[in-house]
């Protein structure tokens, strides 16, 4: 059932995401991106990880792509407008991507069976978990996280500020 | 946990304490003169590079997810006084800037980003501080906040930083998945070269050599650094590619030891087409914060070969070199950015000349321009010297003989910037250009590296001691 669930989910996310890039409509691409987060959410409920497929729900299919239609519709970017790529860069791009697909392959075709390494805890992705292993043993990337957003909030605020006499 | 303990995270623990005290200030409006903030900052630094020799140096915090060495801590001096001198030479642009506290407190972050990186243990720290050594850096690359050009140069680097972070995050998660743990030290006793493994390894390495701008991921390097302000020119070009050289250094040596053999593979494809194309690509260049570009590309292919070597000659065959290399390119740079903010003029062809109207200046950029090149007298001869005779370890006689015959190809462009300098005429020479005095100083303290630090032995044995 669960692995059926799984292969489902997978089929639904690769789909989604090859939609992405293919299509000509950046409008559309945005629509699939979105389905694409929400079948990655169902991934992460797979594993049990509840408070990280809320979030990836509510941060990335909610607020970020809303922010990202956003600032195509403002663009008025579309179909038409898209810039037209040389045949040279279609030709280079298709043999970096065709020699990172054979690379890939070759490595996936050796693997018989991964093992798990090491006995998983299913729990760890509950809240109560989370929230305790962020605050003992993670306890010190989150504090480096924090002074991250801190300085990357200052850096966005002076480019977003600039020129204030001008305007 | 007791407070010897903690003086292991002291640099770190001030640098956030400073970093936050200034948000503080600044938002209460404290300190208004660019000046006054400007000496503060010069103060701080120089106080982080002065907390490196004190106190306790090795130990591990957080169960074993930051630990400290001594050698560990050379290398965040060494970072910091780069850092010193970078915000020395930028006296001059930042008094006038609208912006100089934001500017600190950006830089200083990701000089913490750095510290936080190179004493990581866990690769979630790890990750967590190279993002914080880069992401800051992206925004002051986009800091002359009138320029099209320096917000080319800030779009530039956080998307190519973006794409490189994916790639180093995507070989991170197949290792942690095949080892079940984030602490790097422990995947040595796991790891073995297998197909997974390699895969994972080509990405990590991917996303380091983004980083440290080898070919072929250098596209966004030249661009960005044309771009940027001199002063994160400088910052980009030693500090940040000193930190991630240092930590690709640790990574190599105390993660994934046993695919050595594999490794050094990459290292010798990378290396080689590295110097090859940064040297070619040099030559053709007009503007010189291009050239200067391409020639720490060419750099970094030699830093490739001195990784080559066994555990304890690679680090620090690399910490010596990227000291002697901070010296040699800060001089430039710092030649560069007073020549610069004085009359606009970037290109070479200005620099025709350049001695008979400026013989100071001119004889600052001719030592720092040997050193690149690796001139016998000066320290880069030397940093080159110790690079090659670790890479002898496992390195080639191919490899050897291109990264020898690239040394000859770099001497040449150096060398004829150097004859531009002293020897051609200028129709339209640079004006006589008065230098600030911080300026000064810190090019009398690059041009003083240069010259006495390989005359001094003592330095390499000293580093090579504590990197046992």
């Amino acid at each position: 059932m669960i692995a059926s669930v799984f292969y489902f989910l997978s089929f639904v996310s690769i789909f989604f995401a090859v939609m992405v890039v293919v299509s000509k409509n950046p409008v559309h691409s945005v629509l699939y991106l979105i389905l694409t987060f929400f079948s990655i959410a169902g991934h992460y409920l797979l594993l049990n990880a509840q408070f990280l497929a809320l979030v990836h729900i509510v941060v990335y299919a909610g607020a970020i792509m809303v922010l990202f239609l956003f600032v195509i519709m403002l663009l008025n970017l579309n179909a038409a407008t898209e810039p037209v790529k040389s045949s040279l860069m279609k030709f280079a791009g298709a043999i970096a991507g065709g020699s990172l697909m054979l690379v890939l392959i070759a490595v996936l075709s050796k693997i018989n069976s991964i093992q798990p390494a090491h006995e998983v805890n299913t729990q760890i992705g509950l809240i109560k978990n989370l929230g305790k292993i962020l605050f003992t043993e993670y306890n010190l990337p989150f504090e480096v996280a924090s002074i991250l957003f801190l300085v990357a909030m200052i850096g966005t605020v002076i480019l977003a500020k600039k020129n204030p006499h001008t305007s | 946990m007791n407070i010897s303990d903690w003086l292991t995270l002291r640099i770190e623990i001030a640098l956030a304490v400073f970093i936050l005290l200034q948000l503080i200030i600044k938002i209460f409006d404290l300190i208004r003169s660019n000046e006054t903030w400007l000496r503060l900052n010069i103060a701080i630094t120089f106080l982080i590079v002065l907390l490196g020799f004190t106190g306790n140096d090795s130990g591990s915090l957080f169960g074993g997810m930051f630990i400290s060495t001594s050698f560990i801590i050379i290398e965040k001096t060494i970072l910091a006084f780069a850092t010193l001198l970078v915000l020395m030479q930028s006296y001059n642009w930042l008094k006038h800037h609208q912006h100089t506290p934001e500017f600190f407190m950006l830089l200083l972050t990701a000089l913490l980003g750095m510290f936080l990186m190179l004493s990581a243990n866990n690769i979630l720290l790890f990750y967590l501080g190279l993002e914080m050594a880069t992401i800051p850096v992206a925004a002051l690359a986009n800091f002359d906040l009138d320029k099209q050009r320096s917000s080319e140069a800030g779009m530039k680097m956080i998307l190519s930083s973006a794409f490189s972070s994916g790639m180093l995050l995507f070989g991170i998660s197949i290792f942690y998945g095949i080892t079940g743990t984030l602490t790097i030290s422990s995947w040595q006793e796991i790891l073995r070269p297998g197909g997974l493994e390699v895969l994972a390894l080509i990405f990590i390495m991917t996303g380091f050599g983004f980083k440290i701008s080898l070919v072929p991921f250098h596209l966004w390097t030249a661009d960005v650094y044309e771009g940027s302000p001199v002063s994160i020119t400088a910052f980009l070009s030693v500090v940040s590619k000193g930190a991630v050289s240092f930590a690709l250094a640790r990574f190599l040596f105390n993660g994934v030891i046993m695919m050595q053999e594999f490794w050094v593979e990459i290292l010798f494809l990378l290396s080689i087409i590295t110097m090859t194309v940064g040297n070619l690509f040099a030559m053709r260049q007009t503007n010189i914060k291009r050239f200067l570009a391409f020639s720490t590309v060419a750099q970094a292919g030699y830093i490739l070969l001195g990784l080559a070597g066994d555990p304890v000659n690679a680090p620090t065959s690399v910490v010596y070199f990227i000291l002697v290399y901070m010296f040699s390119n800060l001089a430039a740079l710092g030649v560069v950015e007073i020549v610069s903010f004085a009359t606009q003029k970037e290109d070479l062809d200005d620099y025709k000349g350049f001695y008979n109207s400026n013989k100071k200046l001119a004889i600052v950029l001719m030592l720092a321009l040997f050193s690149l090149a690796g001139i016998p007298p000066t320290a880069g001869f030397f940093g080159k010297l110790f690079l090659f005779t670790s890479g002898i370890h496992s390195a080639s006689v191919v490899w050897l003989l291109f990264a020898s015959l690239n040394l000859v190809v770099s001497l040449y462009y150096y060398m004829r910037l150097v004859r531009m300098m002293f020897s051609e005429n200028n129709e339209k020479p640079l004006a006589s250009i008065q230098s600030p005095l911080l300026s000064n100083i810190a090019l009398i303290i690059c041009s003083a590296g240069i010259l006495f630090i390989g005359i001094f032995g003592g330095l390499y044995d000293y580093l090579h001691q504590l990197a046992k």
